[in-house]
C-alpha cells in the first residue's frame, strides 16, 4: 500500500516537472514577447527603454536561467508579477481561482449526479423505452460542445424570460443563493457533456457486471433489486467510471475557457486566454502550472480511491 | 448660456422639432442611477497617455478632464466645436506660435488636492518627452503630436503657456482629444496602471482588471449640477452574443461598441424597445502594401490590387451597407478634411467593376503576371472577426483578376509588431483616427519613418506638404493643401482606403444624453450629461 502511494506521488511529481518544461518552452516558442506588444503596438519604440523593461522583467536572461528562476519561485509560492497589470501575479490569479474551481466542482457534481444514475437505470432497463431515451440524451450530450450549449441556453433564456444570469460575479460569501443560481446553468452546460460520457461508461460496465455469477447468486438469494444493483453491481462497476471522472476533470477545466466567456464569469480559464495573447509569462506559466497541479492532484486522488474500491491493488505491484 | 440664446433665434417649429428629436435635452434631467455598459475590451491600464485603444479612453474618460474638450453636443468635431474644460479660456498669440491657457481656480483632484498649472506642465512635459520632464512615460504613443512644442511655462498657478517651434493651429484639437487628459503631478505615474485620480465627473470605485471598472459620482466636480448619474459601471464582456443577450435582458443600459450593423439589428429584434444609433466613426479599412518588398514596390502592382477591390461590393459585403467611401481623411459631411464627393467617385475601385478589373489585369500583365504566371502572395490580417470578414472578401476579389492570395490570420497580440517591422506582403488593416485633423492622421500613418507608417511609404514631397499644411493658419488654404496630399496619396496607392466604417450603439429608451460623434470614437467619454429616465 505504502509503495503504491509513494509510487503515485513520485509519478505525479515527475508529471508536474515535465509540465513545467512544456509550459515554459511553448510560451517561448510563440512569436513576440510582452515588450514587443507594449511598445510596438503603441507605435513608439525607444530601444533603450525596451531593453530596460526586458531587464526589469528578467526576460533578457538566457532561457535556462529564466526557467530555473521561475520554477524555484513557483515552488516557494512566489508567483512573480503580471507584466500586463503591473500587479503581483497572485493578486491577479487569487480572485479568479475560486470562480473556476466552483464552476468545475459544480460541473463535476452535475456530471456524476446525472451520469451515474442514468447509466445504472439504462443498464437495468436495457431495451426498454427509458433506456432508449437516456441513450439519446447521452448522445446529444456528447454531440453538443459546452460553449454552444451555453450560448443556446442564454439565447433561450433571454428570448423566453428576458433574463440571463448576472454578468458580474456574485461571491458565495456575499449571497450564496445568487451565487449558486449564477453557476447553475454554466455548471450544467459544462457538466452535461461529461455526464453523457459517464452515463455510457456506467451503462456498459454495469451490463458486464450484471452478467457476473455473483450478481446472479445475489438475485437467486432473493435480495432486493436496489441492494443488488447499487451495492454489489455498482461498486464493482465503478472502477472505470472513477477513472473516467478523473480524466474528465481535466477536460472540464479545458471546457471552462469558453463557458466562462459565454457566461461572463471572471475565472482563471478565461483570463488565461488574455494572458496568452499578451505574453504575460508569469500569469500564463503559473496559471497553467496551478491547473496542472489541480488535474494531477485529481488523478492522484482517483489512483488512491482505487485502493479502497479494489483491495487487490493494495497488495499488488500496480 | 449659449443654448437658450441660439434657440431663441430659431422659428417655433424648428424648436419643436429640435425638442422632439433631442429627448435628452427636451426633458428635465433626473439625478441618480448607475449606467451599466460594456467597453470594447478590458483596459490594459487607466492611463490614456500610455495607451492607444478606445477601450482606455472609454473607461478612463469619466475620471479625467482636459484643458479643452470637444463639445459633446456637436456631432461633428472641428476646431469650432472645442469648448473649455479645465481651462476657462485660451488665446493664440504670435501667429499660432504661443498658446496660452487661463485655468479654472475651483478644481480639485479626487484626492482633494488642488489642480494648478504645475499639473498641466507635468503632464505635457511627460507626453512630449521633454528632457527636464519630471516623469517619463513607459510607452508614449502620441509623442509625435507634441513634437512641435518647444517649451511649456507655468508663470503662475492658473496660467500655462505652450511655446511652439513653428505655428501649429492643430495643437488645440490635439489637446481636445480623449487621449489628452491632465494628470495630477503629485500621484506616481505607475498608479494609473490600475487606479485613477483625476478631476473628472466620476471617481474610481473599483477596478478589477479584465473584469470591470466602476465609478461613483464626484461630489466636488467643478461643473455645478453634474454629473447626473450616481455612477457608471463598465463590465468587460468578451463574447458578442453574450453582449447582445445582456443588453436585451436589461443588464446593460447601453451596448454596441465594436458591433456591426447586424449585431445591432439582432439586439433590436430580440428587444424592440431598444434604440439603434448608427454614426460614422473615423475608423477606416485600409490595405497595407509593403513598399519595401518586391514586386509591391512596382506602382502597377499596387494599382492593380487597388483597382481589383470593388468598393461597392465591399459596402454590401463585409460592411453590410454600413460604410462611406473616401480617401486618407474622413469625407464630408461626417468629416472635415476629406476629398470632395466628386473626386471620391473617381478613386480606384469606385468605378465600373468590370472595367476596373480589366484594367487591373492589364497592369498585372505589363508587370509580367498572367494566367500562366499568377501573382501569388499571403494576405495578412488580424485574427478578429471584423478584420477577417473583409480580408476573406478581398481574397475573392483578387482572385477575379487572377491574383492568388492566401489568407493568414495573425494573432492580435503580435499584429502591430509584425506590421511595424513590415513582416508581410499585403495586409488588411483597420485604423482609428484619434481626432479628425490632418496632423494626427498624416504624420502618423504616411510620414517617412513614422513607426505607424505600416506600409513603409515614403515621399519627401508629401512630407514637405504635410509640414506646410500643418503650419497653414488659413483654414481654406490648409484644406486645399490637405486635399492635394490626399489626391497624391491615392494616386500613389499609399495605403488604399476601402472605406470608412460606421459605429453602432444600442440603448434603452431610459438612457438620455448619450451622445456619439461622427468623426471620432475617442472623444466623448466624459458622460457627465448622461442621465437615466427611470
Amino acid at each position: 500500500m505504502r509503495v503504491y502511494v509513494l509510487k503515485r506521488i513520485v509519478i505525479a511529481g515527475v508529471t508536474l516537472l515535465g509540465m513545467s518544461i512544456l509550459i515554459f518552452v511553448l510560451m517561448r516558442l510563440a512569436p513576440g514577447n510582452i515588450t514587443d506588444i507594449i511598445y510596438e503596438s503603441a507605435g513608439y519604440v525607444d530601444e533603450a527603454d525596451r531593453k530596460k523593461l526586458e531587464a526589469e522583467l528578467g526576460i533578457d536572461k538566457p532561457v535556462a536561467i529564466q526557467y530555473t528562476r521561475w520554477l524555484g519561485e513557483f515552488v516557494r509560492g512566489d508567483l512573480g508579477k503580471s507584466y500586463r497589470y503591473d500587479l503581483p501575479a497572485w493578486e491577479v490569479i487569487k480572485p479568479r481561482l475560486p470562480v473556476s474551481l466552483e464552476l468545475a466542482f459544480i460541473a463535476l457534481v452535475f456530471s456524476i449526479v446525472l451520469g451515474v444514475p442514468a447509466g445504472v437505470v439504462s443498464a437495468v432497463s436495457r431495451g426498454r423505452p427509458i433506456d432508449y431515451v437516456l441513450r439519446v440524451l447521452s448522445l446529444a450530450g456528447l454531440s453538443m460542445p459546452s460553449f454552444w450549449l451555453g450560448m443556446i441556453v442564454i439565447l433561450l433564456l433571454v428570448r423566453a424570460l428576458g433574463w440571463i444570469p448576472s454578468m458580474t460575479y456574485v461571491s458565495p460569501f456575499e449571497n450564496l443563493g445568487a451565487n449558486l443560481f449564477q453557476f447553475l446553468l454554466p455548471g450544467l452546460a459544462v457538466g452535461y457533456r461529461s455526464s453523457a460520457l459517464i452515463m455510457r461508461i456506467t451503462r456498459s460496465t454495469m451490463l458486464e457486471v450484471l452478467r457476473e455469477d455473483y450478481i446472479r447468486t445475489a438475485w437467486a438469494k432473493g435480495q432486493r433489486q436496489t441492494f443488488v444493483v447499487w451495492r454489489h453491481a455498482l461498486k464493482n462497476a465503478s472502477l472505470p467510471v472513477i477513472t473516467l471522472i478523473g480524466i474528465e476533470f481535466a477536460f472540464l477545466i479545458g471546457g471552462l475557457i469558453v463557458t466562462e466567456t459565454v457566461f461572463n464569469l471572471p475565472g482563471v480559464a478565461r483570463y488565461l486566454v488574455d494572458a496568452i495573447q499578451f505574453r504575460d509569462y508569469p500569469i500564463v506559466q503559473n496559471l497553467v502550472m496551478l491547473i496542472a497541479v489541480v488535474v494531477v492532484f485529481a488523478n492522484l486522488t482517483v489512483d488512491l480511491l482505487y485502493t479502497w474500491l479494489d483491495p487487490r491493488i493494495k497488495y499488488g505491484n500496480a | 448660456m449659449t443654448r437658450p440664446r441660439s434657440l431663441r433665434s430659431l422659428p417655433f417649429g424648428a424648436v419643436l422639432v429640435l425638442l422632439l428629436v433631442a429627448p435628452g435635452w427636451a426633458q428635465t434631467p433626473k439625478y441618480g442611477g448607475v449606467l451599466v455598459t460594456h467597453p470594447l475590451s478590458a483596459a490594459p491600464s487607466l492611463s490614456p497617455h500610455e495607451e492607444s485603444t478606445v477601450a482606455v479612453t472609454q473607461q478612463a474618460g469619466p475620471c479625467f478632464n482636459n484643458l479643452v474638450y470637444y463639445d459633446p453636443a456637436k456631432k461633428v468635431e472641428s476646431v469650432d466645436t472645442i469648448i473649455p474644460e479645465l481651462a476657462e479660456r485660451w488665446s493664440w498669440q504670435d501667429g499660432y506660435r504661443n498658446l496660452i491657457f487661463f485655468l479654472r481656480r475651483d478644481v480639485k483632484f479626487h484626492d482633494g488636492k488642488p489642480f494648478t498649472s504645475a499639473d498641466v506642465k507635468y503632464t505635457f512635459d511627460a507626453v512630449r518627452g521633454a528632457p527636464d520632464a519630471k516623469v517619463k512615460l513607459k510607452v508614449n504613443p502620441r509623442k509625435l503630436w507634441y513634437e512641435n512644442i518647444e517649451h511649456i511655462e507655468a508663470p503662475d498657478p492658473y496660467t500655462v503657456v505652450f511655446r511652439l517651434k513653428k505655428p501649429q493651429p492643430s495643437l488645440l484639437p490635439m489637446l481636445a482629444s480623449g487621449y489628452s487628459p491632465v494628470y495630477p503631478a503629485h500621484v506616481p505615474l505607475a498608479e494609473f496602471k490600475n487606479k485613477c485620480i483625476g478631476t473628472g465627473p466620476f471617481k474610481l470605485k473599483e477596478n478589477k482588471p479584465g473584469e470591470l471598472v466602476e465609478y461613483v459620482r464626484n461630489p466636488d466636480y467643478f461643473v455645478k449640477g453634474r454629473p447626473y448619474l450616481d455612477g457608471i459601471k463598465f463590465i468587460v464582456i468578451r463574447d458578442r452574443s453574450t453582449q447582445i443577450a445582456a443588453v436585451q435582458s436589461g443588464q446593460l443600459d447601453v451596448a454596441g461598441t465594436g458591433w456591426n450593423r447586424t449585431n445591432a439589428e439582432d439586439a433590436k429584434k430580440g428587444a424592440p424597445k431598444l434604440t439603434v444609433v448608427e454614426t460614422d466613426s473615423n475608423v477606416n479599412d485600409n490595405i497595407l502594401i509593403n513598399y519595401k518588398k518586391p514586386p509591391f514596390n512596382d506602382r502597377r502592382i499596387r494599382r492593380a490590387i487597388d483597382l481589383a477591390l470593388d468598393r461597392k461590393a465591399y459596402l454590401v459585403g463585409p460592411r453590410q451597407g454600413a460604410a462611406t467611401f473616401g480617401g486618407a481623411l474622413l469625407p464630408r459631411p461626417a468629416g472635415v478634411w476629406g476629398l470632395p464627393a466628386a473626386e471620391i467617385a473617381k478613386l480606384p475601385g469606385m468605378g465600373d467593376a468590370a472595367k476596373q478589373k480589366a484594367e487591373a489585369k492589364k497592369l498585372l500583365a505589363e508587370a509580367g503576371y498572367g494566367p500562366s504566371n499568377p501573382l501569388k502572395f499571403t494576405l495578412a490580417t488580424r485574427a478578429l472577426a471584423i478584420y477577417v470578414d473583409t480580408a476573406s472578401w478581398m481574397v475573392d476579389q483578387l482572385a477575379q483578376v487572377g491574383i492568388e492570395a492566401t489568407l493568414e490570420q495573425i494573432e492580435t497580440g503580435v499584429w502591430h509588431p509584425k506590421m511595424t517591422r513590415l513582416e508581410y506582403s499585403v495586409a488588411l488593416n483597420l485604423t482609428g483616427i484619434g481626432i479628425d485633423d490632418p496632423d494626427a492622421q498624416l504624420f502618423e500613418n504616411y510620414r517617412c519613418g513614422s513607426q505607424r507608417n505600416f506600409s513603409g511609404y515614403c515621399s519627401e514631397e508629401i512630407d514637405r506638404l504635410m509640414v506646410e499644411q500643418s503650419q497653414a493658419t488659413d483654414p481654406k488654404k490648409r484644406l486645399a493643401l490637405v486635399n492635394e496630399i490626399d489626391r497624391r496619396l491615392q494616386a500613389d496607392g499609399a495605403r488604399p482606403i476601402l472605406g470608412w466604417g460606421k459605429q453602432h450603439w444600442v440603448l434603452w429608451p431610459h438612457v438620455k444624453g448619450w451622445v456619439t460623434h461622427e468623426n471620432s470614437i475617442y472623444n466623448v467619454s466624459r458622460r457627465q450629461d448622461v442621465w437615466l429616465d427611470k
